[in-house]
């Protein structure tokens, strides 16, 4: 099974397919799945193989912590960060402390993005 | 001299006279009109205050009045009744003296003049004022005379005294002058001689010691005594009638013994009149015992009283109208701070609703707009990566502008998006201790290269110790951040920006953010703290950033002011409390 560099979790289609070029674009591989449910059913089977996932945390089935929750479960060392349009002080709190590794508002800056996913496959390889 | 003492007296004048129209904050007063709020308390005051002591006097005159003319008439009663008694005494006596003369002596030795002329000095020592002793016959031909005038051989026949003396035993008459020229007064007793015939013995009173009869019972200035005959003509000189037999207007309405006692109107004077008939009955008198006193002389020592009383109750009502005058002002004027205070604090209410509602139609709106501009955002994104990740497109310089554009343009809305959120999000408070000079130094520090640049002269005052604060950090900063922003934008190069902290009470901390810049007109200071006002050029600024500092300056439990001139400078002065209580944030 291929490795998943970035899996994008978020109802946004044209975006999250967007978004999944431009990473592809930038020599990096991606899924996408558009609810939560069938973001956490990925994650259980491909847990092994993805390097980060980016989670939307307003999603039309589940909370985006829901999702968070279950994919700590899943594995809690997968990184995940967390993307919104409208997340509160509150919310960047809760999912510090549910196991996000970064918080950050749309609209996304792909080059910050970017600079996020280096830092963690750095850290990895080490 | 005279603008000190002016603006002295502006100083003593209520606020309320002193109050600006606003018709924004003027909608929230309770009342409206001070100053006719003001005048109708001091006159429903004043009312309720002198009504009562305005109808308590209009009583007081009355029963003074009332009681005053009752004395007075009274009086007159009295005084008129003695001295009448005194007149009739002194007529009766005489009269007696004379009927005894004639009774004792008898025709034969009266018409001797010698014993005529014994009598005579023996009346005038037993009785005095009895000047000539006259007998006269049956005809009228006086046969006998003793006195000082030369009058015998005189025949009174036809003189009314005389006929009238016929006809009763004996008789008073009226004052006259007669032969001798004299105001005088005729008794005459008639006697029957032996031969069945009569003769008449007459003797004649000087009206002076009857004056002075009278003039023992006058009492002050104001009074007058005299007498009267029954048609009214004078019988003794009269104070307001003039001399003696002078005519007057006095009509007498009854023809009783009793003493009468009226009020009448001589030359225009108030004259408390009493009258009696003297002694009509025993003693058939022509004459009217008068008494006049002048009401108004009478009354002078009680008009000198009311003077003063008057003086009194001036002074009284002058105190009243000054105290409620000055009570008004000073509850007129609680009540217009109260209400001013009140207005206030609803106008404010109503600016933090507005700003709410905003807030929330902001959210509603930052979120609605944050998915499309994120598909706009990568998409784009995605046109400008074919540009760099492909061959195709590479050299179409002017088709990457556009997209750069367009990217811009997105990181402007971004921008808006995140701020209306932050304005939302500025209800959450989370409170920790504050350095106030630390955050100031941190701010200032995003800005340290632009001031060196721009040669900006900053400088940072705050006392040494300062307390620490408790308060909500980030949105100190953010407040902070959006004024010195603010400031750095107004200036010009070579200005400067002073940054003033002091202590004003135990709870209180100011800060004051002065810049010399270019100020803010006048007709726009009252619109800074809303949302959306900018003046700044090509849509550079979203016009939220002074509503967002207002909504955050609210929030932490302060107050924010502005002062600013027109191309001089602009003050923001921020009141914060050293330790935030979260129930009374709003």
């Amino acid at each position: 099974m291929k490795h998943i560099d970035i899996l994008i979790i978020d109802d946004e289609t044209k975006f999250a397919d967007m978004l999944a070029k431009r990473i592809e674009l930038r020599g990096c591989s991606t899924a996408v799945c558009y609810d939560g449910k069938s973001a956490l059913g990925w994650v259980k089977e491909n847990s092994d193989r993805v390097s980060l996932i980016l989670l939307d945390l307003r999603l039309p089935d589940l909370y985006g912590t829901e999702v968070l929750i279950g994919i700590k479960k899943i594995n809690p060392v997968i990184p995940v960060v967390i993307l919104t349009g409208h997340g509160t002080e509150k919310d960047r709190k809760e999912c510090e402390s549910l196991g996000a590794y970064r918080f950050i508002h749309k609209p996304l800056n792909i080059d910050e993005l970017m600079v996020i996913f280096e830092h963690i496959r750095e850290t990895s390889a080490c | 001299m005279l603008k000190v003492f002016l603006e002295f007296l502006k100083t003593l004048w209520p606020e309320f006279y002193k109050h600006r129209k606003n018709v924004h904050l003027d909608s929230f007063f309770t009342f409206t009109n001070y100053q006719y709020l003001w005048f109708m308390s001091i006159f429903v005051l004043a009312l309720t205050a002198l009504s009562p002591i305005g109808i308590a006097t209009l009583i007081y005159y009355q029963l003074i009045e009332t009681s005053v003319d009752s004395d007075l008439n009274h009086r007159t009663k009295q005084l008129t009744t003695a001295a009448k008694s005194a007149v009739t005494f002194f007529m009766e006596e005489r009269l007696n003296a004379l009927t005894f003369t004639v009774n004792e002596n008898g025709y034969e030795q009266l018409e001797d003049n010698t014993r005529l002329s014994e009598i005579l000095k023996n009346l005038k020592l037993g009785f005095g004022g009895v000047t000539d002793l006259s007998v006269l016959d049956a005809e009228g031909n006086q046969v006998a005379y003793a006195g000082p005038f030369n009058l015998e051989g005189k025949n009174y026949k036809n003189q009314s005294w005389f006929e009238q003396s016929i006809k009763k035993m004996n008789y008073i008459s009226e004052v006259f002058t007669g032969y001798r020229d004299v105001p005088h007064i005729i008794i005459a007793v008639r006697s029957a001689k032996t031969d069945g015939s009569f003769f008449i013995l007459r003797a004649t009173l000087d009206t002076e010691r009857l004056m002075q009869t009278l003039s023992s019972y006058k009492t002050g200035d104001y009074a007058d005594i005299f007498l009267v005959n029954h048609e009214g003509v004078l019988q003794t000189p009269a104070m307001h009638y003039g001399a003696i037999f002078t005519p007057t207007n006095l009509i007498f309405p009854t023809d009783s013994d009793e003493t009468e006692v009226r009020e009448i109107t001589i030359k225009g004077k108030s004259i408390i009149s009493g009258h009696s008939f003297i002694s009509r009955d025993l003693t058939s008198t022509p004459f009217v015992l008068m008494v006049l006193k002048e009401k108004a002389g009478m009354l002078k020592f009680w008009q000198d009283m009311s003077f003063k009383f008057n003086w009194i109750m001036g002074a009284i009502v002058i105190v009243i109208i000054i105290v409620i005058t000055f009570a008004s002002t000073f509850m007129v004027n609680k009540l217009y701070h109260a209400d001013k205070a009140k207005a206030e604090t609803m106008m404010q209410m109503e600016q933090s609703q507005q700003l709410a509602s905003i807030g929330q139609l902001a959210a509603g709106v930052a979120h609605e707009i944050n998915n499309p501009l994120a598909v706009i955002n990568q998409t784009a994104g995605y046109m400008k990566d074919l540009f760099t990740y492909k061959d195709q497109a590479r050299n179409d310089d002017e088709l990457a502008e556009y997209i750069d554009s367009i990217l811009d343009a997105v990181d402007r809305c971004g921008t808006i998006t995140r701020q209306l959120l932050g304005f939302v999000r500025q209800f959450d408070v989370k409170i920790k201790k504050v350095n106030l000079q630390k955050l100031i130094f941190q701010v200032l520090s995003f800005h340290k290269k632009e001031a060196e640049y721009r040669r900006i002269h900053v400088t940072v005052s705050i006392p040494e110790p300062f307390p620490e604060l408790e308060t909500d950090s980030s949105k100190l900063q953010q407040v902070l951040v959006n004024l010195i922003n603010n400031a750095f934008q107004a200036v010009q190069e070579g200005s400067c920006l002073d940054i003033i902290a002091t202590q004003t009470n135990p709870d209180a901390i100011e800060l004051v953010i002065h810049d010399t810049g270019c100020g803010i007109p006048e007709e726009n200071l009252k619109k800074i703290h809303e949302p959306f006002f900018s003046t700044k050029k090509n849509g550079s600024g979203t016009g939220l950033g002074l509503s967002i500092t207002y909504g955050l300056v609210k929030k932490l439990g302060g107050r924010i002011s502005v002062q600013s001139t027109e191309g001089v400078g602009t003050s923001f002065t921020i009141i914060l409390p050293i330790k935030i209580n979260e129930g009374r944030t709003a």
